[in-house]
């Protein structure tokens, strides 16, 4: 374990990086980055979607190769080819998507590769606690992955690079898939493992989270490094300002405009217009046969913008598939515009004028293989379809537009979908979403996960655009805080029940809290 | 808004800094192959020079085979059009991501129906070039539905379809030598003991016409069948809704489902196509060069066009050349065989060597690639 004191002002850095530069085919991912992390460092990686941060991230772990610059480990030469030469030089990575065998116990996942010849279990488990009680983490080691929250499988993959005695641990956007309660959590171990000497880089969109733990921050964008702060908790301001300000673009004014989008309630509520969702005793399963949604009766008015609330894992995701036609009810049923939908296909739903932005983006939402002109369009195929032959110069037409329309951004519409970036992504499919036409009811699951404060404010305005043009709209988030400001109704979902619904004033949020906890339970 | 234009402004502002393999991505593609072939090359002279054969000997063999007369330039290019079928229709299948193994069986239907039809189902009779294009869309169609059933187990009850079309094709061979050792079936009337194991000969209006005679090829309608069938698979997978849904179902099902496109119908419809593509394959092997039905009618001609469209990695250029290699390998190896002793077996170790110093070229090329 690295027992350097505290870190001072003159030591050597751990990781040094000089000019570097990567580009992929011709497209230039990090032009130019140089940055020095020292030992005691918690330093904030910053940008929009798609600024570089990740590819940072993966240059430093071995993943790519960078094109030009230098990078010095305590010094020396350090070029990695791959992440096990990274973690030979004591750099450890947290990805984004965990990497754990959800059918083996917490242990044998922490000795996996780790451990060589002979097994002691015994006291291979003896180092796991001595190294979660240097940190200050507890973790059941016999229990199964599967059986975990999200929050604890990324504890995790954090101990399992912490067992590697790491000087430089990565985190890339770890905060992004937890609860707040988890995230003070994970940001209480940073600062430990900092504390020790080691060096932390946290990728990260939140602004809380840079205030409370960042001793250093760093902004990329468009690959290349735009600001730069030593203090960055009196610094946010600027920072944010770096973040999505370019030349000869917004003027400030815009963009505290675009920011208050974020923050400002919008309190006005309309009379409320006839139902384009009726959900009548809707209950689910999941693919276990587990009870998930049970009775659930909820309307969603022409104009409206419905948020459920709850933690996540208590029906949302269940709720979503029988509405997106992907799984069927145990119970129940829904209308669309007065038609009863239950039993519906995905298609059948589409042509009803039903937009869907699913929850697990990679997994439902689009085909990564693909182009991206083919993923946004790939269920209005029937407008670009002439005796079964696309049109191809339509297609690239229309996505050239829904790309200028909805920030999409991406060398063409040629653009290969898995290369774009996390929110990139996000915004081609809610910009597919909501396009489809006729559009009279749209369910948005945690539509903004994982994207920054410019990406968000895009996506809500995108929504609150579709509510004001009628459509109404079911918006699923974990988020408490952006459903407040952006929803007209609270609907709080626990354990697959309705607990309440209720108006985002803020005088409500000490009942929306005790619902989503549980507190008045019914049954 | 201009942010979007800034970034879509080509960054390639310093094309110094690319390398030949950027720029030339094909060329890159062809030195692999061509470096592949070479060496499977060298590695059949060496175990040439081993079994005491003559090199020079057995190379004006192969060379006389494959391509020594306008004869056997035929023989190779009627050779290939098999490999060429089957092939596209392996990589119409995997394009959705199935694995149809069993070509072979697929064409040993073609072959029963075309049969069947020409000899028994008063085809010979059809006016207007009828009487050799339905036993054709017959053996097509039976193939289809070869092809069709692990479809429909596959889209039905996700049935693995590698076992399933090889499972089928075992049915189909063991199906071809029940045809003609049984009287009832498509065997000849046995008239002496000497009776051979086969159907008869089909009539004169159902075998395949002859196209430009005069250069003495002996080719015959199969080459432009082949040739446009090809092209409009081409067609078809890059141009068509049927291929996008294909790609789809291939690369992400549930995405796909979510998007409305139809799943089942594009699974069945890929090993459908693909299973008519042999079928077919095989009603021009028995209609255009065999003309009877015997025990080794599909000769591993399937398990080839299969290795021809793994070979092709998804392109029907791909195909066109893979099929042709193999059909010129095939005439060389017969004719060095009767020529100058060197057993034909060493053709399949060569397409074995080929086939593996291509993957491998492939595995090297794909690392690049995801290196840039």
């Amino acid at each position: 374990m690295s027992t350097l004191p505290s870190p001072s002002v003159d030591a050597a850095p751990i990781l040094a990086l000089t000019d570097i530069g990567k580009r992929f085919g011709t497209f230039t991912a990090l032009e130019g980055v140089s940055l020095d992390l020292m030992p005691g460092d918690v330093h904030c990686l910053l940008g929009e979607n798609g600024a570089g941060k990740s590819t940072l991230c993966n240059v430093i772990f071995g993943v790519h190769q960078p094109d030009s610059g230098a990078m010095r480990v305590n010094g020396a030469p350090y070029r990695p080819r791959n992440p096990r030469e990274a973690l030979a030089h004591g750099i450890a990575m947290v990805h984004q998507h965990f990497s754990l065998v959800d059918d083996a116990s917490v242990l044998d996942n922490l000795l996996l590769g780790q451990a060589r010849g002979w097994l002691h279990r015994q006291r291979e488990a003896e180092r796991v606690r001595a190294v979660l009680a240097s940190v200050g983490l507890e973790l059941a080691l016999e229990a199964k992955v599967a059986d975990l929250s999200v929050g604890e499988r990324q504890r995790v993959e954090i101990v399992k690079c912490l067992m590697r005695e790491p000087r430089l641990l990565l985190l890339d956007e770890p905060t992004a898939v937890l609860l707040p309660a988890e995230i003070d959590a994970l940001l209480d171990t940073c600062e430990r493992v900092a504390a020790r000497g080691c060096a932390v880089v946290l990728v990260t969109h939140k602004l809380k989270e840079i205030s409370r733990i960042a001793t250093h921050a760093t902004v990329l964008q468009s690959g290349r490094v735009v600001a730069r702060s030593a203090s960055p908790a009196t610094e946010i301001d600027r920072l944010v300002h770096a973040m999505i300000h370019r030349e000869g673009d917004d003027t400030p004014d815009d963009l505290a405009g675009r920011l208050s989008l974020v923050k400002s309630a919008s309190p006005y509520s309309r009379p409320l217009q006839d139902e384009v969702l009726q959900i009548d005793g809707l209950s689910a399963r999941d693919a276990e046969g587990v009870a998930r949604l049970s009775d659930c009766t909820l309307v969603v008015n022409r104009g409206e913008i419905v948020g459920i609330a709850g933690v996540e894992g208590n029906g949302q995701s269940e709720l979503g598939a029988v509405l997106a036609g992907m799984s069927g009810a145990s119970a129940g049923r829904f209308f669309i515009a007065g038609r009863d939908m239950t039993q519906a296909s995905p298609r059948e739903l589409t042509q009803a004028g039903v937009g869907i932005v699913p929850e697990d983006r990679h997994a439902v939402g689009c085909v990564t293989g693909m182009s991206l002109a083919d993923n946004l369009l790939l269920n209005h195929l029937d407008r670009y379809t002439r005796g079964g032959f696309l049109k191809r110069r339509a297609m690239r037409a229309a996505a050239l537009e829904l790309m200028q329309r909805f920030d999409v951004r991406a060398s063409g519409p040629d653009a290969l979908f898995g290369g774009l970036s996390g929110g990139n992504q996000q915004k081609a499919v809610l910009a597919r979403e909501l396009t489809l036409d006729p559009l009279i009811f749209l369910l948005a699951t945690q539509p903004t996960r994982g994207l920054d404060v410019g990406a968000v404010a895009a996506v809500y305005s995108h929504i609150r655009a579709a509510r004001d043009r009628g459509v109404g709209v079911l918006l699923v988030s974990s988020e408490l805080d952006e459903l407040m400001s952006v929803a007209d109704r609270i609907v709080v979902l626990y354990r697959g029940r309705i607990m309440g619904t209720c108006t985002p004033d803020a005088s409500n949020r000490g009942r929306i809290g005790a619902w989503m906890a549980g507190a008045g339970e019914t049954a | 808004m201009n942010r979007h234009m800034k970034l879509q402004t080509p960054l390639a502002s310093a094309p110094g800094t690319q390398s030949w393999r950027a720029r030339w991505p094909h060329l890159r593609v062809a030195c692999v192959i061509a470096a592949a072939v070479a060496f499977a090359m060298l590695a059949a002279l060496a175990l040439i020079a081993l079994m005491h054969v003559s090199i020079a000997e057995a190379l004006a063999a192969f060379a006389d085979g494959a391509w020594g007369s306008p004869y056997a330039i035929g023989a190779s290019i009627n050779r290939s059009l098999a490999f060429a079928l089957v092939g596209t229709g392996f990589v119409i299948a995997n394009r959705a991501k199935l694995t149809n193994v069993g070509g072979e069986g697929q064409l040993a239907i073609g072959g029963i129906v075309a049969t069947a039809m020409s000899l028994y189902g008063g085809c010979a009779h059809l006016p207007f070039g009828l009487s050799f294009i339905v036993p054709m869309l017959c053996a097509a169609a039976a193939g289809a539905v070869w092809g069709g059933v692990p479809g429909v187990l596959k889209a039905k009850a996700g049935t693995n379809e590698v076992i399933s079309t090889l499972l089928l094709s075992f049915i189909a061979v063991w199906l071809l030598y029940w045809c003609v050792q049984s009287e009832a079936l498509l065997r000849q009337p046995m008239t002496n003991g000497a009776t051979l194991p086969e159907s008869l000969e089909i009539p004169d209006p159902t075998k395949l016409p002859a196209i430009l005679a005069a250069s003495g090829m002996n080719l015959n309608i199969g080459l432009p069948v082949t040739i446009v069938l090809a092209v409009a698979s081409a067609i078809l997978l890059a141009r068509t809704r049927f291929g996008l849904a294909l790609r789809a179902a291939g690369l992400n099902a549930i995405a796909a489902k979510r998007a409305g496109l139809p799943i089942t119908s594009s699974l069945v419809g890929a090993l459908a196509l693909a299973g008519a593509f042999s079928g077919l394959a095989g009603a021009l092997m028995l209609q255009g060069d065999q003309y009877s039905l015997k025990a080794g009618f599909s000769s591993g001609y399937g398990f080839d066009g299969l290795v021809v469209g793994l070979l092709a990695r998804g392109s029907i250029t791909g195909v066109f050349a893979a099929a042709l290699l193999f059909g010129f390998l095939r005439s060389g190896g017969i004719n060095m065989e009767m020529v100058a002793q060197v057993p034909s077996a060493l053709v399949l170790i060569v397409q074995g060597i080929v086939t593996i110093a291509l993957a491998g070229g492939a595995l090297w090329l794909d690392k690049g690639e995801a290196r840039r």
